[in-house]
This record gives structure tokens, sequence and C-alpha cells, in this order.
């Protein structure tokens, strides 16, 4: 193989073959003069004979060489070359690209882990959840699937009855004390079926899966640790098998640890995993409904045959169980639409629009293509009068695209990767708790592979418009027209056309982040009820070891609320089952007096148990009636409840709420209790809810073990934590704070402002980047129209037209433009804000005020672009571009 | 400009004609072109540029090889002649040719009859 020696030799026989040719040509006039030509006579005929010499000596290096593979080096290396001596160019199609690539990538990282990815799960999509609604619930359940809940008895029935499953499953959240070394901690968890992980198809990494007979027990007594926990708490020992822990004062035995790469987003905080274990109420009352459950499919059962199924159970079990199931229906989807349904949306809105700014981005680097390839038109009309093949000129430029893509697309990733720990940073813990799967997202192979999908397509596209221009055979016209000045006519209205797209696009995701915006600000407006201000929010769990009695916890709630109260700087202590704001609690069924119901039938609403004080600490308004007073509302006394606003709306409208009595169905021994007072409406899911129908009891009627408590301070309220702890450990050592927040905090984290807040910004900042990106390439447009416009300016204005003249002709052309962008844009996004509809609040998808303001504002700004080139215009010397011409 | 350098031979003919020539005498480029030019008669038109290509494709094939000299009028010229692998390679394409020109002749004086 001598081609290594012809590599190295190459210089020396290029060097021979220059010279070869040249004494060829002088020979060849020599003789030519000898026969009596004149030298110059002679020199053309010598040329003429010869032919093309610049081509016969690349034809004859070319033998020597890989031609495809030198002509690329070739182009890359001149295009490097190109890229640096226009530094200004470079940088700005660079950095656009990059930006467009960057933001791309990082949101499809994220969209990728959320809802391209399968399930961690055995064959995921065979997995589906259950859940059972009650049309007579005051909210609609049905359609937020992640709170869809069964209760216990009916789930053995579905067991049991049913064929279309190979198992089902159930599981409910859970909170531990954790005893070890030092303060006593509290530490989430989740309780299970056994068959909960083989249902999953997940099998502990180390140890073993829960065993038959091991739920339902009075408490648990072995665990499966989380990967993380297993981490974190024991150092990853693999001897950690058969060791104990001391949960809620009771000696749990480890059995198995979680693969890393486990994670299920319904108890995504869970560090351990326990049998299910309940007391004997929720295991036997049918009616209460408190139990996500999730099931495989069998082989070859298709989901509506599944469902066809349950539904006849599930008519069975009405007909057996009237008073429990009476209006019982079950909803089945794939498990899925549980754990990513409701961010899905948020998801394709954000996808959607960073995808307009990488057609953004790519409209405004052809543009600047485009304004180079008006410029370098001499350099290519030479080259291809010399001889050089279109298909030469065309690799050249593609070449060029190319590497600007490659280049934009390395500084995109790295954008990607920064951006993408960005987006996951900015989620609130609580609701990353919630999206487990968000954590590991980074650009992956997968990201990579659109990234780069994205640099060639992005690449190609731009790079073939201005190429198949040039090379268009029309290079003598080229030529000529070079000194001319005038604007060129396909090209100007290509870019014409691109920005006018980009004032469009940049239009729709203003539109769209200018509605963003005013959802975020209605909902942090809205009044939610009660006063959020100074408020601290934290738990107690009381241990049924040292509180095993409802009177228990009345005593300790009594002494710890006096407590707090005697602190400097509390003005009021208060409880309630369920903290507004927060969603989830109870409900319960009733009868209202004098109103018969068939059996089953009762309306259903929430039920809160109260604190003293509450509504008067919360600054919650009464509106009829009284509040509960010590005094009025003794054990011994007749039962009392309070009502708010919605619920008197809803099911006493135009009569007068108060005097009425209600009782609640679950027992027959349950007494009537008279409605005293009528308060303001809460928010209760969440700033976006609705307002909700619900009653209010006293927290000394019925107790729970675990007490939301809320307090109202003078000043900040997070700095009372420590006293409020302080306070807690006087009373009991043993008891933790849970999870202490300041009601802002609740607020800032809630489900219902981070869905707005979080697309809020992200649509502002695409929007805003787009918005500049559009102003460059029009600025940029505008300057080029004038600067080839010079000659006509400076004839129009030797003929006597005036600076205002001038300025209104460049004006007009950039308000022409702008114009016909923001009627596009306006159209596009008259269709395009539906699609973000559900995450809008208190402002609709075509505002018309909106529209018009972000139309308005976008013209002004058009205008200050096209208004520096317009100056500029304005300063045209006549005499200088006559004499030029 | 186009050029238009074997838009009437076939490919292989500048070769041939290029060997055959070498053959005789070894030449240095420019020689080798007036050599050709006189010999056609002028018939073919050929440019005097694309012998070069040509050149360097058999030297690569090493069907000949060059070395510079100086030539008749006192110049610096490279001047080529056949290698051994250049003849039979000449003597091969020359008789493939003769009875390709042979199938092609008899196609045409039947066509004639």
């Amino acid at each position: 193989m001598n081609w290594l020696k012809q590599l190295v030799s190459r210089r020396r026989l290029y060097g021979d073959l220059s010279e070869e040719i040249r004494e060829h040509l002088e020979e060849k006039v020599e003789g030519l003069v000898r026969n009596g030509m004149s030298p110059e006579d002679a020199e053309f005929a010598a040329r003429r004979e010869f032919g093309n010499v610049s081509l016969t000596e690349e034809r004859a290096r070319d033998v020597w060489r890989w031609p495809t593979v030198e002509n690329l080096l070739n182009d890359i290396r001149y295009g490097f070359r190109m890229l640096r001596n226009n530094p200004g160019f470079s940088v700005v199609a660079i950095v656009t690209l990059a930006l467009g690539i960057g933001a791309n990538t990082a949101i499809f990282s994220v969209v990728d882990r959320a809802l391209i990815r399968p399930l961690p799960y055995w064959q995921p999509n065979r997995l589906i959840t259950l859940g059972e609604v009650r049309p007579q619930e005051g909210k609609s359940s049905e359609s937020d699937t992640r709170i869809w809940n069964a209760s216990y008895p009916d789930y053995l029935d579905w067991t049991r009855q049913s064929k279309s499953f190979e198992s089902l499953a159930g599981f409910s959240g859970d909170l531990f004390t954790l005893y070890g070394t030092g303060e006593p901690e509290q530490i989430f968890g989740a309780q299970a079926t056994i068959n909960f992980f083989s249902t999953l198809g997940v099998k502990p990494f180390l140890g073993r899966d829960f065993a038959v007979g091991e739920d339902i027990a009075a408490g648990p007594k072995v665990a499966i640790l989380s990967y993380g926990s297993w981490i974190r708490r024991f150092g990853a020992d693999k001897q950690v098998l058969g060791r104990s822990l001391a949960l809620d004062s009771k000696s749990v035995n480890i059995i198995g640890v979680l693969p890393r790469e486990f994670e299920f987003a319904p108890q995504g905080n869970a560090e351990i995993w326990v049998p299910l274990h309940i007391d004997k109420d929720m295991v036997s009352r049918r009616s209460l409904r408190w139990m996500p459950v999730i099931g495989r499919l069998a082989p070859r059962v298709t989901p509506r045959q599944a469902l066809a199924e349950l539904h006849a159970i599930n008519a069975g079990l009405r007909a057996a169980y009237p008073q429990e199931n009476g209006t019982i229906q079950v909803v089945m989807v794939p498990l899925r639409d549980r754990i990513v349904g409701h961010i899905e949306p948020l998801l394709l809105v954000l996808f959607g629009a960073v995808g307009f700014v990488l057609l953004i981005a790519c409209a405004n680097v052809t543009n600047l293509l485009l304004a180079r390839a008006s410029a370098r038109r001499r350099e290519f009309s030479i080259r291809a009068a010399l001889g050089a093949p279109r298909s030469r000129l065309i690799s050249q430029l593609l070449v060029e695209s190319m590497m600007l893509a490659a280049a934009g697309g390395a500084l995109g990733l790295l954008l990607a990767e920064w951006g993408t720990s960005l987006l996951i940073a900015a989620i609130p813990r609580q609701l990353l708790d919630s999206a487990p799967f968000l954590r590991d997202a980074r650009p992956n192979f997968a990201v990579l592979t659109f990234l780069c999908a994205a640099v060639m397509f992005t690449g190609v596209a731009f790079g073939l418009v201005p190429a198949l221009q040039i090379s268009e055979g029309r290079e003598g016209e080229a030529l000529k027209e070079e000194g001319r000045g005038s604007a060129g006519g396909i090209r100007m209205r290509l870019r014409g056309v691109l920005v006018i797209a980009e004032i469009a696009f940049s239009l729709v995701l203003l539109i769209g982040s200018a509605l963003m915006v005013e959802s975020f600000a209605a909902l942090v407006g809205r009044n939610p009820g009660f006063d959020t201000q100074n408020l601290l929010v934290f738990f107690v769990n009381l241990p049924a070891t040292s509180y095993p009695k409802d009177p228990d916890a009345v005593r300790f709630d009594k002494e710890f609320t006096d407590r707090l109260r005697s602190l400097p700087g509390v003005d009021g202590v208060t409880s309630n089952s369920v903290v507004p704001l927060t969603g989830g609690g109870a409900s319960i069924r009733f009868v209202i007096e004098g109103r018969p119901v068939a059996t089953g039938h009762e309306n259903e609403c929430n039920i809160r148990d109260v604190g003293a004080n509450y509504f008067s600490v919360m600054k919650i308004p009464l509106l009829a009636g009284r509040l509960f007073t010590d005094a009025a509302d003794t054990e011994t006394a007749p039962k009392h409840v309070i009502v708010n606003q919605a619920w008197a709306k809803q099911y006493v409208d135009g009569e007068d709420p108060l005097g009425k009595r209600i009782r609640f169905t679950y027992s027959p021994t349950q007494p009537y209790r008279e409605i005293v007072g009528v308060v303001g409406n809460t928010a209760e899911a969440g700033l976006d809810g609705p307002d909700e129908p619900s009653l209010f009891l006293p927290f000394a009627e019925d107790t729970n073990p675990f007490i939301p408590y809320i307090v109202r301070t003078g000043g900040n309220p997070a700095s009372a934590v420590s006293a409020v702890r302080g306070a807690l450990h006087a009373l009991d050592p043993q008891l933790a704070l849970i999870q202490p927040f300041t009601m802002d905090q609740i607020i800032a984290q809630s489900p219902s402002v981070f869905l707005r807040r979080y697309p809020a910004f992200l649509i502002g900042s695409f929007a805003a980047l787009a918005l500049v990106l559009a102003m460059v390439g029009l600025y940029g447009l505008i300057s080029y129209s004038v600067a080839h416009r010079t000659r006509e300016l400076g004839i129009r204005i030797a003929l006597g037209a005036g600076h205002y003249d001038v300025m209104r002709l460049v004006l007009g052309e950039g308000a022409r433009l702008t114009m016909m962008g923001v009627v596009a844009g306006l159209a596009a996004a008259l269709g395009l804000t539906q699609l973000m509809r559900s995450l809008l609040f208190g402002v609709n998808a075509v505002d018309p005020a909106t529209f018009a303001t972000v139309a308005v504002v976008l013209a002004l700004v058009a205008m200050v672009a096209c208004y520096l080139p317009a100056r500029r215009a304005m300063r045209t010397d006549p005499a200088a571009t006559l004499r030029y011409e | 400009m186009k050029s238009h350098e074997q838009r009437n031979l076939f490919p292989g003919a500048l070769e041939m004609m290029i060997l055959r020539t070498l053959k005789r005498h070894p030449l240095h480029g420019y020689a080798l072109a007036q050599h050709i030019k006189q010999t056609s008669n002028d018939l073919l038109q050929i440019e005097e540029g694309s012998l070069y290509p040509a050149l360097e494709r058999l030297l690569k094939e090493g069907l000949v090889e060059a070395e510079w000299g100086i030539s008749a009028t006192n110049r610096r010229v490279r001047i080529y002649r056949v290698t051994p692998a250049g003849a039979k390679h000449l003597e091969r394409e020359v008789s493939r040719f003769e009875r390709m020109l042979e199938g092609i002749m008899r196609v045409l004086a039947r066509g004639e009859s």
C-alpha cells in the first residue's frame, strides 16, 4: 500500500504539476511567437488551446486523492475561516441556535422522562388504576384520577369475583415516628397489600417481597426499604436484612430493599414500605373509601372487557349493599394517567412554546445566512465563473451551515444540561415527590438524538435556501448586478416572509405568556376566604401508645394550645383536620331533617374538625348565626354544626339554614345536629379550586391522632418555629414538630400556584427570547434594505424628498411587515391559546384586552427596531450616493 | 466555460493514445500534445490541458513513469516513458478496442447491404 507515501509526497507532486503546466504554456507561446504571432495573441491562443488552467490542475490533483473527503475537509477549513472572519455573524448565529436547541432539549428531556419513557414496571401498559365515585359527592372526583379511592371490602370483592385481572393491589400513604439515636423522627412511608410489588412486577433488589399473612395485622412487623433510605440510613449495608427498626414504638423487621430505579409517584416520598395495617373500621366499613387501587390486566383481556366485568360486579354490589354502594360507579384508566396525567397539559404547552422558539431561531439564522449570502454573491459568482461546479458551491454552503449548527448544537447541549437541572430545581420539593421520575431528567441518549435531529434539520433547512439561490446558474447576472445596489427581489421577499413569521411566532408566545402571567396574578390575587398572612402550619402525630383514647388527644390539644397562646408573638392558635388550600380530607354523607332520600342516595360533602377559635384565628367571616363556644358546645350539650356559604347555597338554597338539622348516615345512632352558623367559603383544594360545600364540627367531638395546627403570629411566622417546638417538647419530648411551613410557603409550593408560576416564567422567558430574536431579524432586514436602497433614497432626497418622507418610507416598510406578522400571529394565537385553557385561571383563552395590548406593545417595539435604520436612511447624503455610482 | 475535453472521445481513448505515443519514444507533456495533434491531423478536438489529468492517472496506476530532464529546446521538462506494465496494458487495450471496432464495423456494414 503506497497511499501513505502518496500522501507524504503529494505536496511535491502538486509542485511538479504546476511547474510542468507553466513550462508547457511557455513553450507553446514561444513556438507561436517564433511562427510570427504577437506575444499577446500567442499568450491568448496558448491558453485557449490549453483550456482552463486551474481546473486542469485541480482535476489532475484530484487523481491523487479521495475527492469527496478532501473536498469536505477543504470546505470545512474554508468554512472555518469564513466564520472566524465574520465574528459578529458567527456569534449571533451560533448563540441563536444554541438557545433554540438548548431550550428545546431541556424541555424535551423533561417531557421524555414524564410522557415518553414507559413507566419503570414490567409491561406497564397492562397496568390500570381503579376508583369508586359517587355523583352525590359535592366535588367532581371523577375527573381527578389522583384522588380515586375504593373501600377495602369492595376491593376484596373485586379481587374475588373478577377474572379480568392478574392481580389487584391497594396502597396508602403512611407516616411513622422512627425512634433511634437522638430525637424521634417523622418519616414518610407507605403501606400496601402484599401483592403490590408483584402487581407492578418489581422485585426487591435485596431480600424478599411481602408474604401471605403479613398484612391486615394490628401494625406492621416487616418493612421494605427504599433504595434511597437504605443508602442514607444504613450506608448501603448489605447486612441490613433482619435488622429491626423502632417504628411508632413497634419493632419492625427489615426484609428487603427496593431497587434503585424503583419509583411510585403516588407515594413518591415513601422511604419505607410496610404491609397494609389499618384499624378495624377501615377494613370492614364499605362506605369508607380510602384506598387507591392498581391492577394488572390478565393476558389477552382488553381494558374494555375488564371495565365491563367490573361494571357487572359493581351492579351486584349495588344491589347487595344499597346503603353503602347504592350510587357507586366504578372508574378505570391506565395507571399512566394517574401518574403523569395531571402534568401532561403543562408539559405539552411548554413543549409547544419552546418549539416556537426553535422555529424563530431557525428563521433568524436563515435570515442571517440570506443576508450574508447577498454579501458573498461576488465571491460565489467568481468561483462559479472560474469553473467551480454547482455541487461544490452547494456543498460549501451546506458545510458552513452544518458547522454553525454543530457549534450551536454543542453550545446548546451545555445550555440543555444547565437548563434541565434548572427546570427540575425550580419544582418545589413536595411536588417533585409526586413526580419522582423528573428527578433523573437529564439530557440522555434519546435527548441527544433529538438534539442531533434538530441540528441536522435546522442546518439543512437554513443551509439550502441560500445555496439553491446562488447556484441557480445566474452567475453572470449576479456579477453584473453587483454594482447596481438594488434590493434583490426574491431574496428580499423571502427574508420578509421570514421576518413576518418571526413576528407572528413571537406574538403567539407573548400572548401565551401574558395569559399565563394574568392567570398567575388572578390566582395569587384570589381571596382564599381567610387571611393567609402570618400563619404558621405544622403537624403533630400522637402515638397510640401514649395517647390511646380520644380524651387523651383532647387533653393534649388543650394543654398544647394554651402553651402556644402564652408564647410572645403568638396571636392565636387553632387546628383543622385539613389545612385549607392543601386539599384532600374526609367527606361525609348526611341527610337534612324533613327531606328524606332513598337509601344510599344521601348527599356527601367535606367534613372538617376545627379547633377552638378556628374561624376567628383564620379571620373567616361569620355570615349568620354564631361560632362554636366552649360554653354552648360542651360534651353533653346538643350537637351543633357550622356550614359554609357554598353548603347553604347548594343544599338549602333560598332558605334560612340556621336551625335546620342534619344527621350523618354512617351510623343509625348518629344524632341530629343543628346548624348554628354559616361562615364564608375557603379555598380547599387550592387557590384555583371551586368553593366546596363543607361542614364543620368541633375538634373535641371528632378527634384524630394526626393534628394539623395553625398559629397566627404577630411577626414573621417562620421565626416562631423554634419557640413552638420548645413548647411541644416541654409538653412531651417524644413528639415531633412535623413539616412546619408558613402559609405563604404552602401557597407558593401548591400545585395550583406552581402550575401557573412555572409556565408563566418559562413561557415568559421564551417569549422575551422570541421577541429579541424577531426584533434582531426585523432590524437586520430593514438595515439591509436601507443599505441597498441608498441610491434610491439619495435620488429621492436630491429630488426634494424631506427627511420626514424618507423616515416614513423606511418605517412604512417595517410597519407593513409588522402588521402582517401581527395579523398572522393573532390568528394563530386564537387557535393555539385554546390548547392551554386548562392552565389558565380567571382569564379567557381569547381575552380581547390581552390580545390587543400585546399586539400594540409588539408593534411599538417593532417600530423602535425600524427607527434606528430609518434614522440612518434619513441622513443619507444624496451627493455622496450619486458620486459613488 | 464548460470543458469539452472528452466529449468526443470514449473513456480510456486518450490514455490509449498517450501510451501508444510514448511507447515509440519518451516525451514531455508539450511535445506529447503536439505529437498527438499532428498525428491525428487535428481531427480530434483535444484541449492540451486535458492531457495532464490523464497523465497523472497513468502515473498513479504505474503505467508510465516520469523524470525531470532537459528538452531539446533546453527547457526543464518532465519526460514520460511507458513502463512494462504500461506496455502490457496498452496491448490489452488496443486488442479490446480493435475487437470493439470490428464489432461496430460489422453492424454498420450489415446495415448498408
